[in-house]
């Protein structure tokens, strides 16, 4: 199945806003500020855009068309798996442009992550919110009058249940922050760039919702980005070197609208999705050679990066340590600084940068990358992967 | 200060009510085959049957997992800060969030418990679990309110 659907499609541009606490500019703005860029970088007209995925929440296919001058959209899609749902998109993308239904396909995320509870004085106001999808019914009735409101509270029930399985030290996510953070010194655009984490910062920081202290948590903030998809055939005639998605999948826990009632707490949407993506794409975990994971929270990134095959059930902290994962490791992980320490733009900025990489361009350049791996997690444990390759 | 409480639709209302009318912890069962199953839900995953009923449980059940909240965007939980919050699992199978008045210091995973209801509504009960005395069979320990 899908033989002419893996490696048919590529990513052709890429866009982004600066990434902040606190902007001056409406959410829109930004959005339509990161979209409009990705198709001057793709050497792309709006009107050569016949695709449109739009956030989830904010802003809707039909209005960004307008605002940015697509007079004909043969086909849109709204994907709502919370934090996953920018690279489970990709394959929605590439869908539409094998099946034929479009041509040039704009991915976009955008939100004033930051500035939603805390507006600047003077800030445009706006009552655009985002979609919460299929877990706003859940948090709503059942988290959130128990004091779990917030994501870090959600995953703690079933981090917490990590921890105590695996016997995971306290100290286990520590490498994870702290290569993000690194990596954010490199890159131009992280928030975090000339704010370096030392180990004493990061074990003196106090804890959210046990096992996670502040620096296990993403930085909250207000930026947008977007990609263009076409069909590889068109790619090779556009300005950058074509990246090629080779395969990609998404996976959803049972069930995916909760958490307390699964078979195993620690089995997520991510445990689904990996192995069908590396099938599809024809790769192994260990061809890899940049990772980008969902890192809204370090631990997170651990129980990934076990779902994907990089380490047995509670192995992850070890395949972290030691520099596996700095720049230079064997396994370079979120070169831009992720949303731990560039910024939260939902994973689509992992998108961005894995596609810089794989262009030779990113700020934080692994050697002769010729494939990354991006994943996406979010909404109560959904989990999609996408296995990008330079073209050949 | 009071915490938020939701205004439940559909089934879930349902299922407040039920506990509301029995002043016991209730939980969905289905009519076709017997399980348990929870939250509400339309169908049985396991037979399909769209025929359920809520019954009482024994109040019975363990600690599957927990969160310790440091940080609450509500008010009325800030103040309680650090906090617990149980994912209890049933003696009949099913699962479920419940508050505690148990510091978290004081929780393990797989302690038994005792599971109470208390309505903060005409429309809703907030859960309660806390541990069982002795380690008795959470059916055998002193009733407080509720199922316990």
């Amino acid at each position: 199945m899908g033989t002419d659907l893996w490696g048919t499609t590529a990513i052709v541009g890429v866009g982004e806003t600066d990434y902040v606490r606190g902007s001056d500019r409406h959410v829109c703005d930004l959005i339509l500020d990161a979209a409009m860029e990705a198709i001057t970088d793709a050497g792309l007209k709006p009107a050569d855009i016949n695709g449109i995925i739009p956030p989830p929440g904010y802003m809707s296919a039909e209005e960004i068309a307008a605002h940015l001058g697509v007079p004909d959209v043969a086909y849109h899609v709204s994907v709502l798996m919370g934090g996953a749902s920018p690279t489970a998109s990709l394959q929605t993308a590439a869908m539409a442009i094998a099946g034929g239904l479009a041509d040039n396909v704009l991915v976009c995320m955008g939100w004033n992550g930051y500035s939603a509870l805390r507006p600047k004085p003077d800030a445009r106001p706006t009552k655009r919110v985002m979609n919460l999808g299929p877990m706003g019914e859940t948090v709503r009735n059942h988290y959130a009058p128990y004091g779990l409101m917030s994501a870090a509270q959600h995953y703690s029930l079933y981090l917490r249940r990590y921890v105590d399985t695996f016997g995971i030290p306290e100290d286990a996510a520590a490498a994870v922050a702290i290569a993000c953070r690194n990596h954010a010194q490199l890159n131009s655009k992280a928030l975090m760039r000339g704010t370096p984490l030392s180990r004493a910062d990061y074990d003196a920081a106090p804890f959210i919702a046990e096992p996670l202290r502040k620096f296990d948590c993403c930085v909250e903030t207000d930026c947008a980005t977007a990609v263009v998809v076409t069909s590889l055939g068109r790619a090779r005639d556009l300005v950058h070197p074509a990246v090629v998605y080779l395969g990609g999948a998404e996976g959803h826990p049972e069930p995916a609208d909760e958490i307390a009632n699964r078979a195993n707490l620690l089995e997520l949407g991510i445990h689904r999705a990996a192995p069908r993506a590396f099938a599809r794409a024809g790769v192994s975990p260990h061809d890899i050679d940049v990772l980008e994971i969902y890192d809204c929270f370090t631990y997170v990134v651990l129980l990934q990066l076990e779902a994907l095959g990089y380490a047995e059930p509670g192995g992850a902290p070890a395949f972290v340590a030691d520099g596996n994962i700095e720049l230079g490791g064997r396994f370079p992980l979120n070169t831009h600084g992720g949303l731990l320490s560039q910024g939260h733009c939902w994973g689509l900025n992992h998108v961005v940068e894995a596609t810089r990489q794989l262009r030779g361009t990113a700020d934080a350049q692994v050697t002769d990358a010729e494939l990354a791996l991006v994943t996406g997690y979010g909404d109560l444990g959904d989990g999609s992967v996408a296995i990008l390759g330079r073209d050949r | 200060m009071s915490t938020y409480v939701p205004t439940p639709e559909w089934i879930v209302l349902d299922w407040h009510h039920a506990c509301i009318a029995a002043e016991l912890l209730c939980i969905q069962r289905c009519v076709g085959c017997g399980r348990w199953r929870h939250p509400p839900r339309r169908f049985c995953p396991a037979c399909q049957s769209d025929q359920a009923t809520f019954e009482p449980v024994t109040g019975g059940g363990s600690v599957l997992s927990f969160a310790v909240s440091h940080r609450s965007l509500d008010p009325g939980w800030q103040a309680h800060a650090p906090y617990a919050t149980l994912l209890v699992e049933l003696d009949e199978g099913p699962r479920l969030l419940a508050a505690t008045t148990t510091p978290p210091g004081e929780i393990r995973i797989g302690q038994r418990l005792a599971v109470r209801t208390e309505a903060l509504s005409e429309h809703f009960v907030l859960v309660w679990a806390d541990p069982a005395s002795h380690d008795e069979p959470a059916s055998m320990a002193p009733r407080a309110r509720g199922n316990a």
